[in-house]
């Protein structure tokens, strides 16, 4: 696969299918929704009305998946919200290098090196020492609105 | 003093000790460093014979928070060594407390007082029944003297603080604990009503009496005001005991026969709502309460001194005022055997005589709300309806009323209906903030009210006076209320969350308001009538000129308030029209003419104009709609095809045929208007076509469809002959076809959607043809399957499922899928498994594909326990074997997706709701193995060929193998969680112990690993799950190795570890672990049961190391005395009471009760440091 053709596909991901519009009311705690831009995951709804007679708008409190910021929003609830597209990709763990940034080994054999070590002490060390010790390690990325990050860690190693 | 237990330590020690824990004391007071304080403290309270320091202390410390240390150590001390103490030593302890107080009776900080009472109650409790009468009498003269007031008036209010504390230690509600089984608590109990109580009232009463005249005559001082406050407090004390040996509560049914004749009805248990209890001394209180003039004194000692006070505004919060007044409230609430069986003549002029003297708190109405409107008290007024409210209790509503009738023109209704106007309307107004009495107010009127009109028969008549004023208060509420609602309409909705948890409150008001109306039904339901139509009519001619709100509002409430009135709420049970629609209106032989009808059909004609698009626009605002839908949905179940319809004509006519000629056929009219053979069809039709109106026409507005999806819908397919018509019907086939093929309703919240599907196959049922219900299924369902086979087959379906909007839609069709399995009825069991069997290999696929998204993979999990739940009692061998099969591979791809894998989040929320998530998913696994537990038990299967069977049990172990490595001891902490874990395990262990024996060794620890967590639990169930466990397996071990066989094998041996570390056989650290906890710590009474049950077998599997351990046990003890006492009570624990080596019931039963015995015998001293 060329760099080049490589380049496009990413890009037209981009472009396309970052986000998908869902009605208000449908979305449920534990999903996801954008707010002020962001990838949030939704920790809270309430639903209230704009007047006693009024329509059904409804209160969203969502955590950024990135920055774990708390964000809120109200939309009436037969509005769209958009909905982010939150993939979440294994890689197996091939390499730490010295400046901070990992080395995976994708699906179909590539290797993806562009990702870098999180800067959380407490994760830093999880991943790092699972490494140090010689485990099998696959890691998760989570992938949303152009950004990445790890979210999980696996050993698949022979016990 | 003489006997005083343990060794005097010298000056200098005391005097250290007593500095210390005074230091300790302060420093607790001062919030610093509460556990080094603690430190200090807790060797006091626990050391052995601690009495001489703590009452040196007591004695000399300046420090009230040490003194009150010190009483504490004394009381923990004393329970804990009781067995120790000589009956010298104890009595001598209980002199020096009740010495104490007496001595201090004047001293500041009361609190150490009340303490050291308290410690001497607990003592007195504690020797009861070592003590002889004579020696209780001797301690009790002392407290006798005292109260009687020979000296001084702080040594009366010493003395009565002292019973105070002996009640209250004497009631199960408020005694402390002692370690002893609960029947000593109840002998307690019981010995104290029968002998003490009695005189303990009197001597209060007396002390009362002494102080009275002085108040009265204005020369009484603080502390005589004090003594006789208190003395009324100890005084309802006591008549709030929880009576016995009273027996007409045993013998209900002579005082259920007497109430017909006079209208004394016992009511156990109405007054609770304002936990309070009636009062059935029996016929011992007689001459205390009754005919020793002891109530005319009261009310005219408390009329006086109220006279007195007249001008003083906060008299009436008084302690004495008070206490009075709640002594009078509570004999009026006096019941039983008590009074003579004179026809209730006794009964009667007993609670005339209380209503002469509380009417004046309550009288005139608008007087008195307008004195608490400037500022004065609301108590006396509202102790003054808790008095009524114990006289509607205990009276027939036609007494109730003619007790006010020597007193006034008019009955008790009257004057009940006149005082909840004057509460409503200030009820509804609200703006004051002042005003909060009014609703505490309403409560208790609103409680009178259900208690008088919530009866049926004889003990409900109403004079016409009552009629007439229930129908004006009904007028006075809805006007009100009406008003008020025209108000707020234009106030903010902000209030949701607070509107939810209030709506059971407000349906409990609603549903008094719509028992007054029942009251006079012949007036109030067209006055509804009438307030509807008018509003109705403004709406009709308003073509968009002014703003409809305010209406709109009102239609709302009167919605509400007519549900209310025509229809009781059924919560599941079989709805009936209301007695008192069914029986008023006997004139009426017309169907147009019939109040009800009209009524009805007034407001089915209003609903329907919400099918009109302009008018829905307009008008229909979401919540005018969720009332109309709540409306339909109650009334629906109510009168729509009732099932008593032919039911009712034929009872009536069967008897007394002539008298009932009226009331017969204003009620046929009633039942018959909307039934099968009349305008049922044509409104079931209507309501059909509301419902997908508000379905498709409201779109986000979740609380109406809602109530749409799980009140209305429900409601018209629960009775089959109503789902007969329904499936007839064009507009339900409409529904149908819309749900099955048509994208509007994915517009739905999803958990509608569930809910949709449910009641769509429910309806299934009504087909008369097997093969024709399924079909219908297979038509409803089809679309949903097939939709899921072609997503997972797709091939770029990688590239397509992570799209948000394929998410949503696959978790719609789950949804969808789940809400069909819950309706699983015999009837449709074939085309549901059917249903299942399409999607399982696409399930296994998505299961794979969305191993990610928690939320999906939840709902595939869900969507299993449901089938299965469903299912699994109706399947042949073949089906089970498929069936389980797909559970296997489903619960293998998500442990290998779970298994190890730690998410990585810095969020603390994000982290926990990942954790949530996991329990919930967990949660949903052993859901699913519990269920396809249940084929062992419940199996309908209808042939079963042996060659195919499958071993439930094998595959539940293997699915164990597979759960129980996710569940780490951090989920367990999950209460639900664990509960069901430990439920699941305890039910294994116990019905297939032999499958243990086969599992591998580490699947075995884990299981091992978390009964070891189990049992040290905080919750007794899960405590008690986990004991019945290690029966279980101790039992199993014991008898295969009785009969020669191998047992646990292994497992229950001990082993080297590899690591040289020597590992103990489970057995042996169960016995260990149970004997310490036994022992040791703070264990529980209530598990004492179980506990023997698991110790029982543990010790015949482990004979030697029991032994061993008990040697161990007994050489640690330094204390001669506790050693020897120590033996006896593990020799009596395995030989007494016939014990033998089998396991049969009998020797449990013996091995339960020695261990009873041995935990009295040796609890609390154990403890000691």
């Amino acid at each position: 696969m060329s760099d080049e053709e490589h380049h496009f596909d990413s890009k037209a991901d981009a472009g396309a299918s970052k986000t998908y519009p869902q009605q208000a009311g449908t979305i449920r705690k534990n999903g996801y929704i954008v707010i002020k831009g962001r990838a949030c995951k939704v920790v809270e709804v309430s639903t209230s009305k704009t007047g006693k007679h009024g329509h059904a708008k409804c209160h969203f409190v969502g955590i950024d998946i990135f920055n774990n910021k708390k964000l809120e929003d109200i939309v009436p609830s037969s509005h769209n919200c958009d909905v982010p597209h939150v993939t979440r990709t294994d890689y197996q763990l091939i390499d730490i290098s010295e400046d901070g940034f990992l080395s995976l080994l994708t699906e179909n054999g590539n290797t993806k090196d562009d990702l870098k070590l999180p800067t959380d002490e407490t994760l830093l060390a999880q991943i790092k020492d699972g490494f140090a010790e010689g485990k099998d390690l696959v890691v998760t990325v989570m992938s949303a609105m152009g950004e990445e990050q790890i979210c999980a860690l696996k050993d698949i190693g022979p016990k | 003093m003489q006997g005083f237990p343990g060794p005097l330590p010298d000056l200098a020690q005391l005097q250290s000790t007593m500095v210390a824990i005074e230091r300790a004391c302060s420093l607790i007071q001062m919030h610093m460093n509460p556990a080094e304080a603690e430190k200090i403290i807790n060797p006091l309270r626990q050391s052995s014979m601690p009495y001489q320091t703590c009452r040196f202390i007591l004695e000399n410390s300046e420090v009230p928070n040490a003194r009150f240390q010190a009483a504490g150590a004394i009381g923990d001390a004393a329970i804990r060594e009781w067995g120790m103490l000589t009956n010298e030593n104890r009595k001598s302890l209980i002199l020096f407390c009740l010495h104490y107080v007496m001595e201090h009776a004047s001293a500041a900080d009361a609190y150490v007082q009340l303490k050291v009472s308290a410690v001497a109650a607990q003592l007195v409790k504690r020797g009861w029944f070592d003590f002889i009468e004579a020696e209780k009498i001797g301690i009790l003269i002392e407290v006798k003297q005292a109260i009687l007031g020979f000296q001084g008036s702080d040594m009366q209010s010493a003395g009565i603080s002292f019973l105070e504390s002996l009640v209250s230690e004497f009631s199960p509600g408020t005694s402390t604990g002692m370690g002893l089984p609960k029947d000593y608590h109840e002998q307690c109990h019981s010995s104290m009503e029968l002998n003490y109580l009695k005189e303990f009232y009197c001597w209060a009463k007396s002390a009362a009496l002494n102080v009275a005249d002085k108040i009265v005559s204005c020369y009484a001082n603080i502390s005589e005001e004090k003594v006789c406050s208190r003395a009324l407090r100890f005084m309802f004390q006591v008549l709030n005991w929880n009576f016995k040996s009273s027996p007409s509560a045993l013998d209900n049914s002579s005082s259920k026969s007497n109430s017909g004749s006079f209208g004394i009805r016992p009511d156990m248990g109405l007054l609770k709502k304002f936990e309070r209890s009636l009062l059935e001394p029996g016929p011992l209180w007689h001459d205390a309460l009754l005919s020793s003039g002891h109530m005319l004194w009261l009310l005219n000692f408390y009329a006086i001194v109220r006279q007195k006070h007249s001008s003083d505004m906060l008299w009436f919060d008084s302690p004495l005022a008070v206490s009075a007044r709640q002594l009078i409230v509570q004999l009026c609430s006096l019941t039983g055997t008590i009074f003579p069986s004179d026809d209730g003549e006794m009964h009667i002029k007993h609670l005339t005589q209380i209503l002469s003297a509380v009417i004046e708190w309550v009288e005139p109405p608008n007087i008195i709300s307008g004195a608490l409107r400037s500022g004065r008290s609301e108590s006396e007024m509202i102790d003054g309806f808790h008095a009524l409210l114990s006289m509607a209790t205990l009276t027939s509503t036609m007494l109730f009323d003619n007790l006010l009738r020597s007193l006034r023109p008019f009955g008790t209704i009257h004057l009940l209906a006149t005082l909840t106007c004057e509460v409503v309307q200030t009820y509804v107004i609200k703006n004051d903030d002042e005003q909060t009495w009014s609703s505490e107010a309403l409560d208790i009127m609103l409680e009178i009210w259900t208690v008088i009109l919530g009866r049926s028969g004889n003990d409900m008549k109403i004079s016409a006076e009552g009629i007439s004023s229930a129908s004006n208060l009904f007028s006075t509420i809805v006007e009100s209320h009406l008003k008020a609602a025209a108000e707020s309409a234009f106030e903010d909705d902000s209030e949701a969350d607070y509107f939810h948890v209030s709506v059971s409150r407000r349906d409990e008001t609603l549903y008094a308001y719509a028992l007054i109306a029942r009251a006079a039904v012949e007036t109030t339901v067209p006055f509804l009538t009438r307030l509807f139509s008018e509003r109705f009519a403004l709406l009709s001619q308003n073509n968009e000129r002014m703003d409809p709100t305010q209406t709109l509002e009102e239609l709302y409430w009167l919605l509400l308030i007519t549900g209310h009135v025509l229809t009781d709420s059924g919560e599941g049970e079989t709805v009936l029209v209301p007695e008192a629609i069914q029986d008023g209106f006997s004139g009426v032989t017309e169907e147009l003419q019939h109040p009800v009808i009209v009524l009805s059909w007034s407001i089915i004609s209003f609903a329907k104009q919400s099918l009109d698009p302009k008018m829905r626009n307009a008008y229909f605002s979401p919540r005018l709609m969720e009332a109309v839908i709540w409306f339909l949905a109650r009334w629906v179940d109510t009168y729509l095809m009732p099932i008593d319809a032919a039911k009712g004509q034929l009872g009536i006519s069967g008897h007394d045929e002539g008298l009932q000629q009226h009331p017969q056929s204003s009620k046929k009219v009633l039942l018959s208007f909307a039934g099968q053979h009349s305008q049922g069809e044509t409104i079931l039709d209507t309501i059909i076509r509301i419902s997908m109106t508000t379905l498709t026409s409201y779109p986000g507005e979740n609380e109406l469809q809602a109530l749409t999806c799980w009140k209305l819908l429900v409601v018209l397919v629960r009775r089959r002959h109503v789902c007969i018509h329904l499936v007839a019907l064009e507009s339900w086939r409409d529904l149908a076809r819309a749900f099955a093929n048509e994208r509007t309703l994915f517009s739905l919240n999803a958990r509608l959607q569930r809910s949709l599907a449910e009641t769509l196959v429910c309806a299934a049922s009504s087909f008369k043809d097997l093969e024709t219900s399924n079909q219908y299924v297979r038509d409803l369902m089809g679309p949903m399957t097939a939709y899921l086979v072609d997503i997972s087959s797709r091939n770029d379906l990688k590239a397509v499922a992570q799209q948000a909007d394929a998410i949503y839609m696959v978790s719609c069709l789950l949804e969808r899928l789940r809400g069909a399995s819950r309706a699983t009825q015999p009837r449709t069991q074939k085309s549901i498994f059917e249903m299942g069997c399409a999607v399982m290999n696409s399930l296994l696929t998505l299961l794979e594909l969305y191993k990610n998204q928690s939320a999906v993979v939840y709902l595939i999990l869900k969507f299993v326990v449901d089938f299965v739940e469903g299912e699994v009692a109706f399947l042949s061998a073949k089906e089970t074997s498929i069936l389980v099969n797909f559970c296997l591979q489903l619960l293998r791809i998500y442990s290998s997706h779970n298994i190890g894998k730690i998410s990585l989040s810095l969020s603390t929320s994000l982290q926990s709701e990942a954790q949530t998530e996991k329990y919930k998913d967990l949660r949903a696994l052993l859901q699913l193995l519990t269920n396809i537990c249940s084929k062992d038990l419940v199996d309908f299967s209808s042939f079963s060929n042996d060659a195919e069977s499958t071993d439930i049990a094998e595959v539940i172990y293997v699915g164990l193998h597979i759960v129980t490595p996710l569940i780490s001891l951090e989920l367990l902490k999950y209460p639900k969680l664990s509960c069901d874990y430990f439920a699941l395990i305890s039910h294994l262990l116990e019905v297939y112990p032999e499958k243990v024996a086969q599992l591998n060794k580490e699947a075995f620890d884990h299981i091992v690993r978390t009964l070891d967590f189990g049992v040290c639990h905080q919750d007794v169930d899960i405590v008690d799950k986990c004991l019945r466990a290690v029966n279980a397996l101790a039992s199993y071990h014991y008898k295969e190795k009785i009969a020669g066989k191998e047992g646990l094998g292994a497992k229950a041996l001990s082993s080297e570890e590899s690591n040289g570390e020597f590992q103990q056989s489970i057995l042996s650290y169960f016995l260990r672990l149970l004997i310490q906890l036994l022992l040791y710590q703070d264990f529980r009474m209530e598990l004492a049961g179980s506990a023997a049950d698991a110790l029982f077998p543990l010790v015949l599997c482990e004979q030697d190391l029991y032994q061993r351990l008990v040697q161990e046990i007994l050489e640690k003890q330094s204390n001669p005395a506790i050693k020897t006492r120590l033996a006896s009570a593990f020799y009596a624990l395995t030989s007494t009471n016939q014990l033998s080596s089998s396991l049969d019931r009998n020797n449990r039963f013996r091995f339960r009760k020695n261990l009873q015995v041995f935990l009295i015998e040796v609890s609390g001293f154990m403890r000691i440091i």
